[in-house]
């Protein structure tokens, strides 16, 4: 008997009993349509935040204080960052189009009756260029700003729209803790990165920072939170990771390890790559689980087929049927409905992706690895739970089999 | 004449626990080419575990059997399943047809086991309905036919694969008088034109109609040559 009639039989059989088979598919649907889904999900959060991390601005690095190997230091206490050492990368190292030296806290900021505790950045004019912001409305921090320490405040779209609810905000004054600012520009909105609102931020000079809000905390300089460095080009990333590290080293006196580290766009993703891999094979393995729930669906059925059908085993025994025969009946029934139950499965799944896509920020990604993978599993879970039920069928003693009622 | 099935000194023992029962105690018995022959005997003589090895569903506990020349007792699954296959053809009581399958379907079967190619397997199913008088039966399904169309399929299933012996277990024991009539006529046809048959019967009137009686009795043959004609004698006494 070869595969072409078995597998004519088995859609004879299965064809014969429609609600059962259908049923039976249902437990393989299921589990491959959210293995599907789950990864299809997974993926699409892994691409937003990869999108997220691209519209930070086009060839970032960021330099920030501390480094694993620093805090074990004892001799040399490890340094700050601050302005100077911006200053510094801005003039001495040529990959570098673009710095900006951020300080940033938390801080209470009030107008008129309300009160908002919101991120209070300070920063220098070029803080728009590397980090890709536009104005909406006014202006941004200028250099006499920073010469003068001037008290002037950029809002973010989402600080602005909370105090003056549609109003021009312009020549109004803000309190960012208990000290009085003038709004001289609003920005435009960026939405949100990683789950925090970059919207919902103040702008100050950076100097004004250091004088009135912050206090100098530093002996060697005015200390920063972060550097923000664009390269001039991205093939140029590199060379500014490595020059910008051996400038930094050669500033802070360092012989052993770094007290500094420096994180291109490149490291942080694959840091948020691994994170959402993480989560997107936890939701896999969840999904899964229906998978083989499905296949002991499967198995279960084939268990009723075979002592249903011990008639018809008994009978195609008598007339020539070897136990191979019988063997491959069963299993190419079994794997038949798991890797019908596989292919319907995966359109439904793919199905739900674009729905949710369609409802949501995450982006439809139907993998195509993902299907194969569905669709071998669910064949093999087929193989698998189809065995034990095609065994017990091939043993069956053609007189008994014949002689059950 | 040449024999079709030999056995010599067959003995079957089935172990129930402690019970040991002797189902078949010593058999000796000869089919030769184109016989007509039927098993007759009361419950528990042995006749149904005689049809099962005879039609290698069963192996004796000992002895010889020899069916078309091959000794067949020590033969592995597999091998017998084979010569189940080629060499014999099964009509049951039940008619145990697929009822999913339609007669011409069933009556392929044995030849999709066989390795037959498709159009040889239609032509040959076809003939062998028509053989059966089914011809016009052709597409419908078990349901749809009545018991001793059934039956006919079944016959027809079981000549397809154009055995040496054709094997008949009560085959019209579910059937009502007329119907019964019908199919042993279609039995007498088959061994008319050369098919040896042997038909296991409880029914007198069933066994009249085949030309040698083999009477079992505690599992031994107690008369190996009866005329039909004696059966009602043997019956009273």
């Amino acid at each position: 008997m070869d595969w072409l009639e078995s597998g004519n039989m088995a859609v004879k059989t299965l064809t014969s009993n429609k609600l059962r088979t259908g049923l039976t598919m249902l437990g393989m649907i299921i589990g491959n349509a959210s293995v599907i889904a789950m990864i299809g999900i997974g993926q699409g959060a892994q691409k937003l935040a990869s999108e997220q991390f691209e519209s930070l601005g086009p060839n970032v690095l960021f330099v920030t204080p501390g480094s694993p190997g620093a805090r074990q230091r004892t001799t040399f206490l490890p340094r700050n960052l601050v302005w100077d050492d911006a200053k510094a990368i801005a003039a001495q190292v040529p990959s570098v189009a673009s710095v900006a030296p951020q300080r940033q806290s938390q801080f209470s900021v009030t107008y008129g009756g309300k009160n908002r505790t919101t991120l209070v950045m300070g920063t220098t004019p070029e803080f728009l260029i590397v980090r890709d912001f536009d104005v909406a409305k006014g202006r941004f921090i200028n250099n006499v700003d920073l010469e003068r320490n001037t008290r002037v405040a950029i809002l973010g779209s989402e600080v602005a729209e909370q105090f003056f609810e549609g109003k021009d905000p312009i020549g109004s004054k803000i309190r960012i803790r208990n000290t009085s600012f003038e709004v001289v520009g609003v920005l435009q909105a960026k939405g949100s990165f990683l789950g925090s609102n970059q919207d919902d931020a103040v702008y100050v000079p950076l100097t004004t920072t250091a004088t009135l809000l912050t206090g100098r905390t530093s002996p060697f300089g005015l200390d920063l939170s972060f550097i923000s460095v664009s390269a001039v080009n991205e093939a140029s990333i590199p060379a500014a990771e490595f020059q910008i590290t051996n400038l930094i080293r050669r500033r802070h006196k360092i012989i052993t390890e770094d007290d500094f580290t420096v994180q291109t766009q490149k490291d942080i993703l694959r840091i948020v790559g691994t994170i959402t891999g993480g989560l997107t094979a936890l939701l896999a393995a969840i999904a899964a689980v229906s998978l083989l729930v499905g296949g002991i669906g499967i198995m279960n059925i084939m268990l009723v087929s075979v002592s249903e059908r011990t008639q018809e085993i008994g009978l195609r025994k008598a007339i020539g049927a070897s136990e191979q025969d019988i063997l491959m009946q069963f299993m190419i029934e079994a794997v038949m409905l798991s890797a019908a139950g596989g292919i319907i499965g995966t359109g439904v799944g793919i199905g739900g992706i674009l729905l949710v896509a369609a409802f949501s920020p995450l982006q439809a990604v139907v993998s195509p690895v993902a299907i194969t993978l569905a669709v071998t599993v669910s064949g093999t879970i087929g193989l698998v739970f189809g065995v034990f039920p095609a065994r017990q069928a091939a043993r069956l003693d053609p007189i008994v089999a014949l002689r059950s009622a | 004449m040449s024999t079709i099935v030999q056995l010599q000194s067959i003995t079957k023992v089935y172990g129930i626990g402690d019970i040991i029962v002797n189902a078949l105690a010593g058999v000796d018995l000869t089919v030769n080419a184109g016989e007509y022959c039927s098993i007759m005997g009361a419950s528990g003589s042995g006749k149904s575990t005689m049809m099962n090895i005879i039609g290698c569903l069963d192996r004796p506990t000992a002895g010889r059997y020899y069916l078309d020349g091959i000794e067949v007792d020590t033969l592995p699954d597999n091998e017998l399943a084979r010569i189940r296959n080629q060499k014999l053809g099964f009509v049951f009581q039940q008619f145990h047809l697929l009822s999913q399958l339609t007669a011409w379907e069933n009556v392929m079967l044995p030849m999709i086991y066989a390795g037959v190619p498709v159009q040889e397997r239609r032509d040959r199913a076809r003939e062998a309905l028509v053989r059966v008088g089914l011809e016009q039966r052709l597409q419908n399904k078990p349901t749809q036919l009545s018991g001793g169309q059934q039956q006919r399929v079944a016959i027809a299933r079981a000549i397809v694969n154009r055995p040496v012996v054709l094997l008949a277990d009560e085959p019209t024991g579910a059937l009502d008088s007329t119907t019964t009539e019908e199919i042993l006529d279609i039995f007498g046809e088959l061994n008319a034109s050369g098919m040896t048959v042997v038909m296991v019967t409880h029914e007198a009137d069933v066994a009249r109609r085949t030309r040698r009686v083999i009477w079992f009795k505690d599992g031994q043959v107690l008369e190996s040559n009866l005329s039909p004609k004696d059966v009602a004698l043997v019956n009273a006494g």
